[in-house]
């Protein structure tokens, strides 16, 4: 839409009061847990709120003292990172062969993996490892989180893959380049950069999900997202401790959207939105 | 002719990861989830009987009716807000024309933050007696509201909080739309001198469809499973006023062990999610140019 000459300038400052409104409300809520996580006890739950106060680090001091915060945050490292690797692991090589061989089963998998809810896989899953013990262990957590991060990578590799010229691949082929090397030496490198997209929301998908660590971790491996609700009971008395633990789960996600932002979008929308 | 088939097999040898990971970890629990919805279970995990007996019990189950209607009325009155608003920050987004990074970081900052840790900070915020939420509406003259724990206005509230989470996203959805209609036909219409109205209401938004029902595909399928931020702030409640379908299977599967019927309850949601996404691919296929 260009700008027509019958627009008034005062419709542009319109549009940027608005636009700045939005952020302000987009903001406030995030600002607030934040500022909440670095109140002193006693004013955390102070009504009428305060907002002009001296920043303390004890609710941070306080969460580590006296949970086992920091083995969450490992164990959620272990888990999100473990579940990242594998969907690449399997991910890629077979984005690639539907892309080149037009097969159309991984993406239809994915599809499915993505529109049923969580719950319908943990019913059996739960079954199926209780059966094999695996309740509980990081392996039951990793594998179950592949299942997100497998269709993230495979959604947003194959257009990647459809994108680069066929004629490139064929040239390799009738110099006898096997598939395998095709893909190792000239796919991947060409797809680099759906490589960081895929992997960084991968990351935070998986980092982000809620539903199979609450069921199937133990006092042991907890992620931190499967903690929180433990922060939650606590978090009745301790309003701080509850904002600087809910600050630090969203710290790994919201630092990749100050910092990889641009790209982020075209792999968010799956294709929606051509970047 | 040998290479060719060296080349099939590497090829195969490829996929295979991936295939055999989605047969045992998705295939095969989905076939063994819709088999165990068939099969009645003692309390000790017993397998006891076998037919419809699941799904008839779920007609006959008031707690069941109650989740489709909180289910569909959270669905329906999120999409609605979000796609207005989502559509509304879009249009403004492209009439800015640059949009600096920082901007940009700002408005996917939600939808990239957990659910859960959404959950949080709106409780604290929503607090009835001592959130900020209520302290700027009794400010402003108006009367408090007790939020997530209303039973009047739990779904509402529930709604409001993936709309603040969710808007942006849709917003950017809408804006690659936006960035990608034709600006002949915006030439056109300058030409014939059409109003400001009419070019938004006989141009842009019938073109802008098919983005719409795009962006209404992907929200329907998160917003039909919504689970985190119900979990964590309500567990469904209270007394059962946002107990969704997802919240009661999830329940009845792990807290009551009713693992025959909470399967029939999940057959039932992805049948509806299923059917939801069925519909809008139809019409996404009538609003096609």
């Amino acid at each position: 839409m260009s700008r027509k000459p019958s627009d008034a300038p005062w419709l542009d400052w319109v549009n940027v009061a608005l636009l700045v409104l939005a952020g302000i409300i987009v903001m406030t809520p995030t600002a607030w847990m934040i500022l909440s996580s670095f109140k002193p006890s006693h004013e955390v739950t102070a009504y009428p709120p305060t907002l002009v106060f001296s920043p303390t680090g004890e609710n941070y001091a306080t969460l580590t003292r006296q949970t086992p915060f920091l083995s969450y945050a490992v164990n959620s490292l272990i888990v999100t990172a473990g579940s990242t690797i594998l969907g690449l692991l399997f991910g890629a090589p077979a984005a690639f062969v539907a892309s080149w061989t037009r097969i159309t089963w991984p993406a239809v998998v994915a599809l499915m993996a993505r529109m049923a809810p969580g719950t319908l896989f943990l019913l059996p899953w739960y079954v199926m490892f209780r059966q094999v013990d695996m309740i509980g262990s990081y392996w039951a957590l990793i594998l179950t989180h592949a299942v997100i991060t497998l269709p993230i990578v495979i959604w947003v590799l194959l257009p990647y893959f459809d994108a680069i010229p066929r004629s490139i691949f064929e040239a390799a082929q009738v110099d006898g380049c096997s598939p395998f090397r095709i893909f190792r030496r000239i796919g991947l490198p060409l797809v680099s950069s759906g490589l960081a997209v895929s992997s960084i929301l991968a990351f935070v998908f998986s980092w982000n999900f809620f539903l199979f660590a609450l069921v199937l971790s133990n006092a042991q491996t907890k992620t931190l997202i499967a903690a929180s609700f433990n922060f939650i009971g606590e978090g009745s008395t301790n309003w701080g401790g509850l904002m600087a633990a809910a600050t630090i789960i969203a710290l790994p996600p919201l630092i990749l959207a100050i910092v990889v932002q641009r790209w982020l979008i075209s792999g968010l929308t799956l294709g929606a939105v051509k970047g | 002719m040998r290479v060719e088939n060296n080349q099939r097999r590497q090829m195969a040898m490829m996929s295979l990861p991936a295939l055999v990971f989605t047969v045992s970890m998705i295939a095969f629990p989905f076939i063994y989830t819709i088999w165990m919805s068939f099969q009645t279970y003692s309390s000790t995990g017993q397998i006891t009987g076998w037919g419809g007996g699941n799904y008839r019990r779920m007609i006959d189950d008031a707690q069941f009716w109650n989740g489709i209607w909180i289910t569909f009325y959270l669905y329906a009155l999120s999409l609605v807000m979000q796609l207005v608003l989502g559509t509304g920050l879009a249009l403004l987004l492209f009439r800015a024309k640059r949009l600096p990074g920082i901007l940009r970081s700002l408005f996917i900052s939600p939808f990239l933050m957990p659910p859960v840790v959404a959950g949080m900070m709106w409780l604290v915020i929503l607090d009835p007696s001592l959130g900020a939420a209520n302290w700027i509406l009794t400010s402003l003259g108006l009367p408090p509201s007790d939020w997530l724990a209303s039973p009047m206005m739990v779904v509402p509230t529930l709604a409001i909080i993936d709309t603040w989470q969710w808007t942006p996203y849709v917003a950017l959805i809408v804006l690659g739309g936006l960035q990608s209609l034709p600006p002949s036909v915006y030439e056109a219409a300058e030409i014939d001198g059409a109003s400001r109205r009419a070019v938004f209401f006989r141009i842009t938004l019938p073109l802008l469809l098919p983005t719409l029902v795009t962006a209404m595909v992907l929200r329907s399928v998160d917003l039909l499973r919504f689970f985190d931020l119900i979990y964590i702030t309500t567990q469904g409640g209270p007394s059962n006023h946002s107990m969704t379908l997802n919240i009661y299977g999830f329940r009845q599967g792990f807290e009551f062990f009713q693992l025959g019927y909470a399967s029939a309850l999940m057959v039932t949601l992805s049948v509806m999610v299923l059917g939801a996404v069925i519909a809008l691919n139809r019409l996404r296929a009538g609003v096609e140019w």
